[in-house]
């Protein structure tokens, strides 16, 4: 890989970080209420990593942590904010915060966990019928692979050999149990081997490592030999929601795990690579920060939706 | 057997039906029009493609191949999650419950992802798709074979739910349906499979659709109304036919799609009329019953000479045997007595 790539992926690390970082402080300043944030903090490298695998064309289902991807697929921070703060400027005009893009392949977070893992598979369907050579990614959690979607998917997809990649996002917790309390098997990639397909674990926090293993993954769904099963093992360094207390993981626990930080990680790689410079981490720490910033004032400026937007798009 | 109401299980169809379509075969036929005209539908669901249950997709593998015609594992989540992304892909998938109640295995799909995604997205995608769901007791099915489930989403925003009652209608507005683009819930009361129809000339005209929200009068007349869908039109007309040898005139509505609802229609017949009787398998609390109801007192009460009546199962799980099934599930003796009740009040 080359050093624009990589530093165009530390980039995307860091504006996920930032914009993640303003969505929390539209909500402590009261900004916006509701259900607090659902941070990917310390999770950027999976999307990252996963998003930069994929070609044109290609789709991802994001989960309720669904920041990383829609910035990793190249959608716009300033409209992803304004989705996420309520303004008729988002892409989902106000409607829901499932933020989508059908332009950038991103179909955004639904409310139900695990729920639109069959959807995608459907498109996968529809791709494998129609003939282009796309994949599809659904994004789900060690938690969302106790859903019976899931299952149902994971075997549809299995049997019909769709081009899907099963990205397991696994970040230890589903809300307060750890992942010992709820699977009692190792990892969730071993459920692979029950659906016919591959299952592999990647180092979530390694950037490289998910690019090349969902790469190889997107390669064998093109080739038409079928579906896999990726687990990137990561860590929620963030709470479940904003406000959380944590009051079920002890506090040096998430400090140890603040040194695995995949940002700072590749970032000292880039170093001893010596691709990143003296001074050229702030200077790109400056420009995403802008980024950031302009992102929240543009969500801050817009208006909300009018009442009759309310009334529109319910059928088609 | 236990002697059965008007559509007997089993019965030999009179010599004379023969040539006319089928309540089953008329749905078929739609399917192979449309797909002879659509490249994009295909249809998902159990044995659909080797050994159709119920038959209603009975030589569509034969004709399009193992692409359009797809036999799907036992997964009912999957089955109708699929359909809703393969709708995003651009194609029309018609999925199969073996039985309608099947569909409360999947209905996060369907609320949540079919009905809505597009709003959610803010009108970024359309969701073509239909599923098609054997409804309806009569046949000592039991309880989780028997049900008529449309009232729950007919509840749900984003869906349409149709519900036809004879051949024409059947084959029509599942034209109609393949040729819109919203999640449609295809509701088919199995003891009218066997049935046979006469039909009207444009029945064989292959671009004859008919619009989703126009409901059907099946009988005119001048004393009560009489709402009735699917099979309970054909009992409802028994009934009528009773009370007209007393000089009753009754006058009968099939709504044909609950959701769009031609509420109009409805209204219009209840004004006249100024009785009502609203009668359908459906569960009568939270049912359709109601909601026919409420909209007609809403905006017609001061028409009604009396309190509309509203039959349905009571809120029983359909049973099995048939002594039991005929106590829960309306018939044409019940629907007699509910509209002499409204012509005493």
């Amino acid at each position: 890989m080359d050093r624009k790539t990589k530093i165009e992926m530390l980039r995307g690390m860091l504006v996920i970080r930032h914009l993640e970082n303003k969505w929390g402080e539209a909500y402590q300043r009261r900004e916006i209420d509701g259900i607090p944030p659902s941070l990917g903090t310390g999770q950027e490298a999976v999307s990252m990593g996963a998003c930069m695998a994929l070609k044109p064309g290609d789709f991802v289902f994001t989960t309720h942590r669904g920041v990383g991807p829609q910035v990793a697929m190249g959608m716009d921070p300033d409209r992803i904010m304004a989705d996420l703060c309520y303004k008729a400027t988002g892409y989902n005009k106000g409607k829901s915060y499932h933020v989508t893009s059908i332009e950038h392949g991103v179909v955004g977070m639904g409310g139900i966990v695990g729920g639109q893992i069959p959807v995608a598979v459907g498109l996968a369907l529809a791709f494998k019928l129609r003939g282009p050579k796309q994949v599809v990614m659904p994004f789900f959690g060690e938690g969302a692979s106790n859903e019976g979607a899931f299952h149902e998917a994971a075997n549809l997809a299995a049997i019909w050999k769709l081009p899907v990649i099963f990205l397991c996002e696994n970040n230890m917790y589903a809300i307060s149990l750890r992942f010992e309390e709820f699977i009692a098997v190792r990892s969730v990639a071993i459920r692979a081997k029950a659906y016919g397909m591959p299952g592999v674990h990647v180092d979530g926090n390694d950037v490289l490592s998910v690019y090349r293993v969902v790469n190889k993954a997107a390669e064998r769904a093109r080739r038409g030999l079928g579906p896999s099963l990726v687990e990137a093992k990561t860590y929620r360094l963030a709470g479940h929601l904003l406000d959380d207390p944590g009051y079920y993981r002890p506090k040096e626990e998430v400090e140890e795990q603040w040194d695995k930080c995949p940002i700072l990680r590749f970032k000292t790689q880039l170093e001893s690579e010596g691709i990143l410079g003296k001074g050229d981490m702030e200077r790109l720490e400056h420009e995403v920060k802008e980024i950031a910033e302009k992102a929240a004032d543009f969500a801050r400026k817009s208006p909300y939706p009018e009442a009759k937007e309310a009334f529109t798009n319910i059928f088609a | 057997m236990f002697p059965r109401r008007l559509f007997e299980h089993g019965a030999k169809i009179p010599p004379e039906q023969k040539k006319l379509p089928g309540y089953r075969g008329a749905i078929n036929a739609a399917l192979m029009e449309e797909m002879e005209r659509d490249s994009h539908i295909i249809v998902m669901g159990q044995d659909v493609g080797k050994a159709p249950p119920f038959g209603v997709t009975l030589g569509l593998l034969d004709k399009f191949g193992p692409e359009r015609v797809l036999d799907t594992p036992i997964s009912e989540i999957a089955m109708v999650g699929a359909a809703v992304g393969a709708a995003i892909g651009g194609m029309r998938a018609v999925v199969e419950m073996q039985f309608g109640d099947f569909l409360s295995c999947a209905i996060d799909q369907v609320v949540h992802e079919a009905a809505m995604i597009r709003y959610l997205t803010g009108g970024q995608v359309k969701v073509p798709m239909v599923i098609r769901l054997p409804c309806g007791a009569g046949q000592g099915t039991g309880s989780h074979h028997a049900q008529s489930m449309y009232s729950w989403f007919v509840h749900s925003p984003g869906l349409r739910v149709v519900v036809p009652s004879t051949a024409a209608d059947a084959k029509s507005l599942m034209k109609t349906a393949l040729r819109q683009d919203n999640p449609v819930l295809f509701f088919e009361e199995k003891i009218l499979y066997r049935t046979r129809w006469e039909v009207p000339p444009e029945y064989y005209n292959t671009d004859f659709t008919i619009p989703f929200g126009k409901a059907d009068v099946k009988r005119q007349g001048r004393d009560v109304t009489v709402v009735a869908t699917l099979a309970m039109v054909h009992y409802a007309i028994e009934a009528a036919r009773r009370l007209e040898k007393e000089g009753t005139s009754v006058e009968i509505i099939d709504p044909r799609t609950l959701a769009p609802l031609d509420r109009e229609t409805i209204l219009a017949s209840v004004r006249k009329t100024g009785r009502l009787v609203v009668v359908d398998e459906a569960y009568l609390s939270c049912g359709i019953q109601g909601e026919i109801i409420a909209s007609v007192t809403e905006k017609a009460f001061h028409h009604l000479k009396a309190p509309p009546a509203r039959l349905g199962n009571p809120g029983v799980p359909v049973p099995f045997a048939p002594t039991l099934e005929e106590a829960v599930i309306p018939n044409i003796d019940k629907i007699e007595l509910a509209i002499r009740g409204t012509l005493t009040n």
